[in-house]
């Protein structure tokens, strides 16, 4: 994992929203089949980074590498095309509420128009089986459940296999059964697809259960893992800067006050 | 020589009209750039022909009540205000006339305008406000679309069809409603009637009548699809800029009629 390329790389960013400093002078890097869980209180700037990965915002200062393109500096028309690499899950869904299940998760791949109408189905169906809601295609969003929304989000990240998936919160007021049924396949999207991945969670235990377990292809479930092997690092912001960047057991035996109080909650 | 500083609350109103036209003139700035990238789509790929012939089923299929009711009883009633003034100088039998000139040139494209307007620079305002506070155009941006590509300028090709279809349909409407009350309240004749109206009907106010409405269209589209992906702050926000959009389009399409008219006179003569 020390040597596979970096694919998300922030160097000393900063944005100001409004009349607001948001994040001041972030760094941080994500190597291939990585997993960064951003960490913090609300209104730290978790998600502004989010956004700032895949380009909806740009810095005030300081440079967003993705996948070897300057995020931060191209325009918008480059931007759509490298964005068709990335999936990114949004705090709320962020479903369109006018288009059914079936349509929001082939919305890229219907604008695309690289796939006959069969071939985007049979990629729905299966992107909607890793979630296991495969019975809901033709429905509406509004007829969902929030962590049906949540899923059916992911079902649509991942229809064009992306390389990087940004998960903005993605347990967020769930039950604790979703949440953890979540968790699960963002594991396997890591374990299995190696995919890069940016998460934002203020939830513990989605940061606990990304560093402790791995997902076992052979058994096709999750098996305890130790620190190296489940492939997660840590960043946790405060006060719109990194005060940690790190393992989970790094995480654990840091003696910053402010990481200190942020795990025992 | 020292001079004395201003009170402080004069200083403070004075600072509070600068933010005040910074922000008018931002708002300008983005509108025009808004504007022009939704009229420079219009011949950029991809082409988004299914979800063009969606809005003019909505625009014109829609609005379409609303504008008959509206041209028809507005012919009516110029056929009956212009007949009790024409008949102080014995000149009734020329009602068609000026039915016919007031309604191509005027009334029948900024009432439809103002319909148009009413009816559906809200319904835009308020659907891309929706998308835009619920992240759903953050989605589409994620996602790789342009969305102005996908959402204004089909919005746009639309209104702009749709206000000039809906302006003819109801220059006719406004035609017969003063024809109707012209035989049945005046008791004129019908053949003078449509005589009068068609001689006093040149090419000039033709042009007049079916250039309007292309110009509200591009004004109610823009509008409409600026406030609305410029709403913030929930649904409070939404509302705000659904009435933002139909007053700022109403008020423009006044004003730009205004304009326009003083122009065209100038150009083709009265």
């Amino acid at each position: 994992m020390a040597d596979a390329p970096i694919e998300i790389e922030f160097d000393h960013v900063s944005i100001t929203l409004g009349a607001t400093p948001v994040l001041h002078g972030l760094s941080l890097r994500v190597r291939r089949g990585e997993t960064k869980v951003l960490l913090g209180e609300s209104g730290a700037g978790k998600s502004v980074a989010l956004k700032l990965a895949i380009g909806l915002l740009r810095p005030d200062q300081g440079r967003v590498m993705v996948l070897g393109e300057p995020v931060s500096e191209m325009p918008e028309a480059a931007l759509y095309r490298l964005r068709r690499r990335i999936g990114i899950v949004f705090q709320e869904s962020a479903l369109f509420d006018s288009l059914t299940v079936r349509d929001n998760v082939a919305y890229r791949l219907d604008e695309e128009h690289a796939m006959d109408l069969e071939a985007i189905d049979a990629r729905v169906r299966a992107c909607l089986a890793a979630v296991e809601l495969e019975e809901v295609m033709d429905k509406f969003p509004a007829e969902l459940s929030g962590g049906m929304q949540r899923r059916v989000a992911i079902a649509r990240a991942l229809a064009t296999e992306p390389e990087i998936m940004l998960f903005d919160s993605p347990t967020g007021g769930l039950d604790p059964i979703t949440a953890t049924n979540i968790m699960e396949q963002i594991i396997r999207l890591r374990d299995v697809n190696q995919v890069t991945s940016l998460l934002v969670t203020h939830r513990l235990q989605d940061a606990a259960m990304l560093a402790c377990y791995r997902w076992d292809p052979a058994q096709n479930a999750l098996r305890p893992a130790d620190d190296t092997s489940a492939h997660t690092s840590f960043l946790v912001l405060h006060e719109h800067q990194a005060v940690f960047d790190g393992s989970g057991a790094e995480l654990n035996a840091s003696t910053n006050p402010y990481v200190q109080h942020f795990l025992q909650g | 020589m020292a001079t004395a500083a201003p009170p402080r609350g004069e200083e403070e109103v004075q600072w509070g009209f600068i933010g005040w036209l910074k922000g008018q003139l931002e708002g300008l700035q983005a509108y025009s750039l808004l504007t022009g990238r939704t009229f420079r789509n219009v011949l950029a790929r991809p082409f988004y022909g299914g979800d063009t012939m969606l809005q003019m089923d909505s625009i014109g299929v829609g609005s379409l009540p609303i504008v008959l009711m509206t041209g028809f009883f507005t012919g009516a009633v110029m056929a009956l205000q212009l007949s009790a003034t024409l008949a102080q100088y014995g000149q009734i039998q020329r009602t068609g006339q000026l039915v016919a000139l007031s309604i191509v040139r005027e009334l029948g494209p900024v009432l439809t305008g103002l319909m148009v307007a009413a009816r559906n620079a809200a319904g835009m305002a308020s659907e891309l406000g929706s998308m835009v506070v619920t992240e759903q155009v953050d989605a589409m941006r994620a996602l790789g679309t342009d969305p102005v590509k996908k959402l204004a300028t089909p919005r746009l090709l639309a209104t702009i069809s749709m206000t000039f279809s809906l302006t003819i349909v109801a220059d006719l409407c406004g035609l017969i409603g003063g024809y109707l009350y012209a035989i049945l309240a005046l008791r004129l004749d019908g053949r003078q009637y449509w005589y009068t109206a068609m001689q006093a009907l040149g090419a000039t106010d033709m042009a007049q009548g079916l250039l309007k409405p292309v110009v509200f269209g591009i004004i109610i589209a823009t509008v409409a699809c600026y406030f609305g992906m410029s709403a913030r702050g929930g649904t409070r926000g939404v509302g705000r800029a659904t009435t933002q959009a139909v007053v700022s389009a109403s008020v423009l399409i006044i004003l730009t009629d205004f304009l326009l008219s003083r122009v065209l006179i100038g150009f083709f003569g009265a």
